[in-house]
């Protein structure tokens, strides 16, 4: 059995999952602070009565980071940089403070001078880049324990690209993102060790794959679109399973959250991305999927002219202290939970509350009806709408209505937990950057998380068939250390280039240099 | 975007055999270096894969007998021009991509599309003559590229300026009774270096009398050296000649880490020989500088930092870090140019104030 769970900003969703299909499902408000704890009793409890289901894996999306981010809340971060010789060093000043250090690496990821750190960081929070540190980390190694600083982020184990300015880029955002991603970890994990469930953790990325619990410390800012992520891929899956179309290629995906509503573009039957996610003041280079994000959700709070864009708490029919679209569509008996007595009296006070009522809800179908629109700079908008959140089946009839574009649309069942779902299904995807120099003797295979750095025989010439087979190998070994699985077949070789290092007139080793993915998961669909 | 930067992974295909020096890898680590300062994603550089130019084109410059033999050695699959220029079964190909690339590099800033270019290509081509070739070289890359510019845009001037550690005879003769075409070649003496040829009085002929400026340099001559010919020799005769185009053959083997030339430019100097030719073609020819990667054969502490001071400065781009890792020994300084320059003067005095 697999746990999803969608850690939004309003709710947390759980949902347990075996064999496709959906076991059984909890939500729990955000705001009260056990709401981990109770949520994974609850969903635990339902699939059997016993509370003691057999935990496969873990499988999280959080908004937390992005949320932190988009309000500013990140903190200050020092920017160390090693950029040997070449460009302005300028070109990676990424941090609110920079630092240049002395030392450098070349190209071939050889040491060509020593580290040395002039000045002591302001801040806490430290990311460490040195050019070339794909091919040999040391310096960055070096650095990093000799700064001591409570948050360090390296810019190697950020990801196996070349590219120093954007590899700087990214290691700051992930060093910024690091405190509270952590601490959103921690409380995470205590649940998980009150509830007793002793699984293995993966966090989902804003490209639908997902990584483990350790290479997600390390690289937290992949998670800056793992929540728009987690509902589309949730979408599809629910889809597929549920509502008798057994393969779903082409779709608009909308989530209706309490604070926001996210959609999403499923492309070939798999969410679209697009690369260099940014939210905030951080950048990264890391893929994302393709996301519109707006500020109206069932609990947006409505004032005389409409949706205010914030978030009081839950609605009025839910003991909350703002009316909201929630209780509009109450007025409209488009819903049937909650206290509609309670709503009606809310709607009152900003007028006729019928009328408030149909526009409140035009205002807020309108809106998610610009975010679809707002896709087609991306590719041709389907015409097939999937809609998921706690008020879909109230709102995909209206919403498809106001959309000339859309012909189809779909609530499948569970719709309102389709981020969790999407956590459930996620499978590991990985890409490596793969460097063998048999004539330094070294190979380094670059992913998310550490680098490693082996000794390989001196001297070898590989055939090309030979080399590729040990890119393949490395790759499904960087799969299985990012806790997934892929066999041989399913490595994709990206791109492959191999050329001999000679010295004096004479042949004294090979260079390979290979970018590969696994991604198992994808495959399949 | 400023710079135009010009190359296709096809350019890795050619090879002489296994140890020549002209080796794949002059191109592959300058493109990790060019990939790692993040040069390729930068606002002012666009990448631009080429295209082939058409055995049409490859003969405006050479003659039907001798293109007729390259293709079918290659066609056959492998052979030799001389001892140390060897063709493969990818070399036709090869060759005629990096015309296409030269081609679509003059195109780009003739065209307005960007202020400069740059074409990291392979093999060269100044050592390609009509109807021969030698040194590397198949075809004459730049000459193709200059003969289309010629044909499809109103050019009245084209300067050449060849600054590769050889001497260009096979430029030198496609261009030799040409004056709308002023070449210009800065190099180490052919008394010490191949092909032998290249001297002062070397000027020209008919027409061309005039437009064929070498200036023959000792072995060890650095970046100093290279400063006074540039103040005392290009400068002036590209300010009196006032081109429509400046066209640099960028050879980086004049790099002190060069192992088959002996001169002592360093990764600085490169950077100002290009800033230098960059400044002056804003006087002469609203900046429109396309120049092409020649030869250069230091492949991990030469080409790497030569081709990116060079590419940095045709972008405009900060260049004051632009040096070699400390573990190469900086060359000393190198004898006076003194006697060049004087030469120069002496024998094209009559054409040029100099
Ligand atoms: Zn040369």
């Amino acid at each position: 059995m697999i746990l999803g769970i969608d850690a939004g900003g309003t709710n947390y969703d759980a949902v347990a999952f075996e064999d496709g299909s959906v076991v059984s499902a909890a939500k729990r408000s955000a705001d009260t602070d056990d709401g981990f704890e109770t949520l994974l009793a609850e969903v635990v409890e339902k699939v059997d009565g016993s509370g003691n289901a057999e935990v496969d894996r873990v499988v999280v999306s959080t908004t937390r980071v992005l949320n932190s981010a988009v309000q500013n809340r990140l903190p200050d971060c020092t920017n160390v940089v090693v950029p040997g010789v070449g460009l302005s060093p300028e070109l990676a000043y990424s941090g609110d403070e920079n630092l240049v250090a002395d030392g450098c690496v070349d190209h071939r990821g050889r040491v060509t001078e020593p580290l040395e750190i002039d000045g002591e960081p302001s801040h806490g929070v430290v990311a460490v880049t040195a050019k070339f540190s794909t091919r040999n980390p040391s310096l960055e190694t070096e650095a990093s324990e000799s700064l001591d600083a409570p948050t360090v982020a390296l810019g190697h184990e950020s990801g196996g690209a070349l590219g120093f300015p954007s590899r700087a880029e990214t290691t700051v955002a992930n060093a910024k993102s690091k405190p509270v991603f952590e601490s959103f970890e921690s409380s995470l994990h205590d649940a998980l060790d009150e509830t007793g469930i002793d699984a293995p953790v993966y966090y989902l990325k804003g490209d639908a794959a997902m990584l483990s619990r350790e290479s997600a410390r390390t690289t937290p800012a992949h998670t800056l679109r793992s929540g728009p992520a987690s509902s589309s891929l949730g979408l599809v899956a629910l889809t597929e399973r549920y509502a008798e179309t057994p393969s779903l290629t082409n779709a608009v995906c909308v989530d209706i959250g309490g604070t926001t509503t996210d959609v999403t573009l499923v492309k070939d039957g798999f969410p679209a991305l697009v690369d260099e996610v940014e939210a905030g003041c951080i950048s990264t280079f890391y893929d994302g999927v393709v996301a519109v994000n707006t500020t109206a959700g069932g609990d947006t709070r409505l004032d005389e002219d409409g949706l205010t864009g914030v978030r009081d708490g839950p609605a009025v029919a839910f003991g909350g202290p703002s009316p909201t679209p929630t209780d509009a569509l109450h007025v409209l008996g488009a819903v049937s939970e909650g206290d509609a007595t309670a709503a009606r009296e809310a709607l009152s006070a900003l007028g006729d509350p019928e009328q408030v009522a149909e526009e409140v809800v035009e205002g807020f179908v309108s809106a998610i009806a610009e975010s679809v629109r707002s896709l087609e700079g991306h590719e041709d908008v389907p015409g097939t709408v999937v809609v998921g959140g706690a008020l879909a089946d109230a709102l995909a009839s209206r919403l498809a209505d106001r959309l000339d574009c859309i012909s189809d649309v779909i609530v499948p069942q569970n719709a309102a937990v389709c981020g969790a779902v999407g956590c459930a299904v996620a499978s590991v995807s990985v890409r490596t950057h793969v460097h063998v120099d048999t004539a330094r003797g070294e190979m380094t295979v670059a992913s998310a998380g550490p680098e490693k750095v082996e000794e390989v025989e001196t001297g070898v010439e590989y055939e090309e068939d030979e080399a590729r087979e040990l890119v393949a190998r490395e790759t499904a070994e960087a799969t299985r250390r990012a806790g997934g699985d892929a066999t041989l077949d399913e490595i994709e070789i990206t791109a492959f280039r191999s050329f001999n290092v000679v010295e004096d007139g004479r042949v004294v080793g090979q260079i390979t240099d290979a970018t590969a993915r696994a991604e198992p998961g994808r495959r399949k669909r | 975007m400023t710079l135009a930067l010009v190359y296709h992974d096809d350019y890795l295909l050619h090879e002489n055999t296994p140890t020549h020096p002209e080796r794949r890898e002059r191109l592959t680590y300058t493109m990790d270096q060019l990939r790692e300062e993040g040069v390729l994603d930068h606002t002012d550089v666009e990448l631009v894969e080429p295209e082939a130019v058409t055995e049409d084109e490859i003969l405006r410059v050479h003659t039907p007998d001798y293109v007729g033999r390259l293709k079918k050695m290659s066609e056959e699959g492998g052979g030799a021009l001389t001892v140390d220029t060897h063709v493969s079964e990818h070399t036709w190909d090869s060759a005629r991509l990096a015309a296409g690339g030269v081609t679509d590099a003059v195109d780009r800033v003739l065209k307005g599309d960007n202020q400069t270019s740059f074409v990291m290509s392979r093999p060269g081509g100044h050592h390609a003559f009509a109807d021969h070739a030698h040194g590397f070289c198949f075809t004459n890359n730049t000459a193709v590229a200059l003969k289309h510019a010629q044909e499809v845009y109103d050019l009245d001037r084209i300067l050449l300026w060849d600054w590769d550690a050889h001497h260009f005879d096979g430029t030198q003769s496609v261009f030799y009774d040409d004056p709308s075409v002023l070449t210009m070649s800065t190099h180490q003496t052919g008394r010490t270096l191949f092909p032998g040829t290249g001297y002062t009085d070397e000027v020209g002929e008919d027409e061309g009398e005039g437009y064929n400026v070498n200036v023959p340099l000792l072995p060890k001559t650095g970046d100093e050296g290279y400063e006074r010919v540039v103040d005392e020799v290009f400068e002036p005769i590209a300010r009196q000649y006032d081109p429509d185009l400046l066209f640099v053959e960028a050879g980086q083997d004049n790099h002190f880490t060069d192992p088959i030339t002996d001169l002592g430019v360093t990764a600085q100097g490169y950077a100002s020989l290009m800033n230098s030719a960059v400044e002056t073609a804003e006087d002469v020819c609203d900046g429109r500088v396309v120049a092409s990667l020649a030869g250069g054969y230091g492949v991990e502490g030469g080409l790497p930092y030569t081709n990116l001071a060079v590419i940095a400065s045709l972008a405009r781009l900060d260049t004051s870090n632009v040096r070699e890792p400390a573990t190469y020994e900086p060359p000393a300084d190198g004898p006076t140019v003194d006697g060049a320059v004087s030469k120069v003067k002496e024998k094209l005095g009559d054409y040029w104030e100099l």
